[in-house]
């Protein structure tokens, strides 16, 4: 609880879950598996109330299972988490009361219309769902749309109804797993702004993706799994000062600059036409102090993108790369 | 018990509960019937040694009397296959079908509990199977008056048919429940509750044909059906004490087990 009277969304301590092997929930075939399958070592997080926190790592890295976890379809082996200030364990269901979830490609009830659909998971929650109406009008499902049958609709239909459903009763925190997918460029946009509202609104919102874009256009803060380890948790723009710029520059009549031994700058390449190409991390100003008294012609410094961000960082801990290799011991950053 | 739950099972299966209810109906009013048309003639045939007794005295269901052709009815492999259709079919895809096609995660993300849900999946197991088995008694009722032979039918002891066949049906359903959350599939949960049934089945059909093996039938559930002993006055309270302890272990294994078990991401 902060002294402003707001608590964590989310605290996880040292939360593991290992599978049994009849549990595995990837089957792999021909893959023969001796006693617990670790799907989660160790996660200890905190999700700040009224946040957006992206939850990002490649398939099967322990991401769904933290959020199966928290909304009690799993028990854990061992650990503990708190969800809204209640044990995941003991108070499961009053969790659920409080928390909107939309599953990875989920699954709705073919036979009902998209209405019925709304209404009945509505009258399930048990609370109005004040939001819907909003939401219905800003993802542009019509009247008509709505009275169809769900399974006459496309993947991006089926995609707002499910967004819809989590959000219609405004829960405090939203668990959204891979929200946007299936959704076209123009809807991603409108669910982006959403999000944003609901942010404003105080709402927290815990963000499962791979899509790492989205994931650096909506997110505050990071954690990063891989192969159920915490690898990173920070915010968005300090994981992205610390990523490598590319950089390439001309100078006229080959007056190009020595980079060698300033500070953030490496990979340095002259090309035979003149250019220079190179990678700049963290402050400029080095290198803009390296660069001034040449005949700079074009200089190019293209954004850093956390997808670059996250392919270093999982260099970093994996340098062999080797699929099928243990574990990597946490080595979790935290950002204040 | 949550009741929108149960709203929304009985919209979805009201049309298939009515077909088979009143398929059922038509069933059990066309025994009567055929007592009264050929009841003479088969006994006749069954005394002149031409059709071997146990062939025509199927565990207490025959066409020679009221009472035995009514047995038959629910005794019949038809109406085992229209019970069946909820009993066996709508019970076991009740959590393991739902897990299967990826719908039980948006039901569990609601605030219900696992114990929440099973017992509103149990009552309408139940309200289903009862319902089929009115529908039976109404076809038995109906069934004599067009007969001609309403005046021979002891109408106050249906009632304790209608509990008895629910008893019955109703372990075969907790078990299909039972194995229903305790698969993550929907083939293996049919499977095993199939194989239950079937082999219940069997025990009783080869303890009522064949003498040597009478000692079977007590292993068979279908045993403890005695629509014929209740019609001729006689309540075989043990029988039904036992069909309801057999009810009562597999609800008991699913409340146990529903919850504490792990539901991993459907695959």
């Amino acid at each position: 609880m902060y002294p402003s009277g707001r608590m964590d969304a989310i605290t996880t301590s040292g939360l593991t879950k290992h599978y049994r092997h009849r549990e595995l929930p990837i089957h792999r075939p021909g893959r023969p598996v001796s006693g617990p399958v670790g799907a989660l070592e160790d996660l200890s997080i905190v999700v700040r109330e009224g946040e957006i926190f992206g939850f990002l790592g490649p398939n099967g890295a322990g991401k769904s299972t933290t959020i199966r976890l928290l909304l009690g379809f799993l028990h854990p082996t061992s650990g503990s988490a708190n969800v809204l200030g209640l044990d995941i364990v003991r108070d499961s269901v009053a969790i659920r009361s409080r928390v909107g979830y939309l599953p990875g490609g989920i699954a709705l009830y073919d036979s009902l219309s998209g209405e019925r659909l709304l209404d009945y998971l509505g009258e399930l929650t048990g609370r109005p769902s004040t939001r819907r109406a909003e939401l219905v009008d800003r993802l542009e499902l019509s009247a008509r749309t709505l009275r169809r049958p769900v399974r006459d609709y496309s993947r991006g239909m089926r995609q707002k109804i499910g967004i819809i459903q989590a959000l219609q009763h405004d829960p405090e925190l939203a668990i959204l797993d891979e929200p946007s997918e299936g959704l076209d460029p123009l809807m991603q946009r409108a669910f982006y702004a959403i999000l944003d509202d609901l942010k404003a609104a105080g709402r927290t919102i815990f963000f499962s993706s791979h899509v790492l874009s989205e994931v650096e256009r909506v997110c505050d803060r990071v954690a990063i799994v891989r192969r159920g380890r915490l690898v990173a948790l920070q915010n968005v723009a300090s994981l992205l000062e610390h990523r490598k710029r590319n950089v390439e520059l001309r100078a006229s009549e080959g007056d190009l600059p020595r980079l060698e031994g300033v500070a953030g700058v490496s990979g340095i390449a002259r090309t035979a036409d003149g250019r220079l190409t190179c990678q700049l991390e963290g402050d400029v100003g080095p290198f803009l102090a390296a660069l001034a008294g040449h005949a700079i012609t074009d200089l190019t410094i293209e954004p850093a993108h956390l997808e670059e961000a996250f392919l270093e960082l999982y260099e970093d801990v994996e340098p062999d790369g080797a699929a099928g290799a243990p574990p990597a011991p946490s080595t979790a950053v935290a950002a204040p | 018990m949550n009741w929108p739950l149960f709203g929304h099972l009985w919209r979805s299966q009201r049309t298939k509960l009515a077909i088979v209810a009143l398929a059922m109906a038509a069933w059990n009013a066309f025994l009567p019937v055929i007592y009264n048309a050929f009841g003479a003639q088969m006994q006749k045939l069954v005394d002149s040694g031409v059709i071997p007794r146990q062939m025509a005295d199927f565990g207490g269901a025959d066409v020679f009397s009221l009472g035995g052709s009514i047995a038959l009815g629910y005794l019949h492999p038809i109406s085992i296959i229209l019970v069946s259709i909820f009993a066996i079919g709508f019970a076991t895809a009740a959590v393991a079908g739902e897990r299967e096609r990826g719908t039980l995660e948006v039901l569990l993300a609601r605030p219900l509990s696992r114990r929440t849900v099973y017992v509103t999946l149990l009552a309408v197991t139940l309200t289903f199977i009862g319902l089929i088995l009115v529908a039976a008694s109404i076809g038995t009722v109906i069934g004599s008056a067009i007969a001609g032979v309403l005046d021979q039918l002891p109408i106050e002891r249906l009632p304790f048919v209608w509990v008895n066949g629910l008893l019955l049906w109703g372990s075969f359903a907790a078990i299909g429940l039972a194995a229903s959350v305790s698969f993550d599939r929907f083939t293996p949960a049919i499977g095993a509750t199939l194989a239950i049934v079937i082999v219940s089945y069997f025990l009783y059909v080869l303890g009522s044909l064949w003498p040597d093996a009478k000692g079977l039938e007590p292993y068979s559930l279908f045993h403890y059906l005695s629509t014929r002993e209740i019609l001729g006055g006689t309540v075989d309270v043990l029988g039904f004490g036992l069909l309801a302890a057999v009810g009562a272990v597999a609800i008991a294994w699913a409340l146990i087990e529903f919850p504490r078990r792990d539901l991993a991401a459907p695959s």
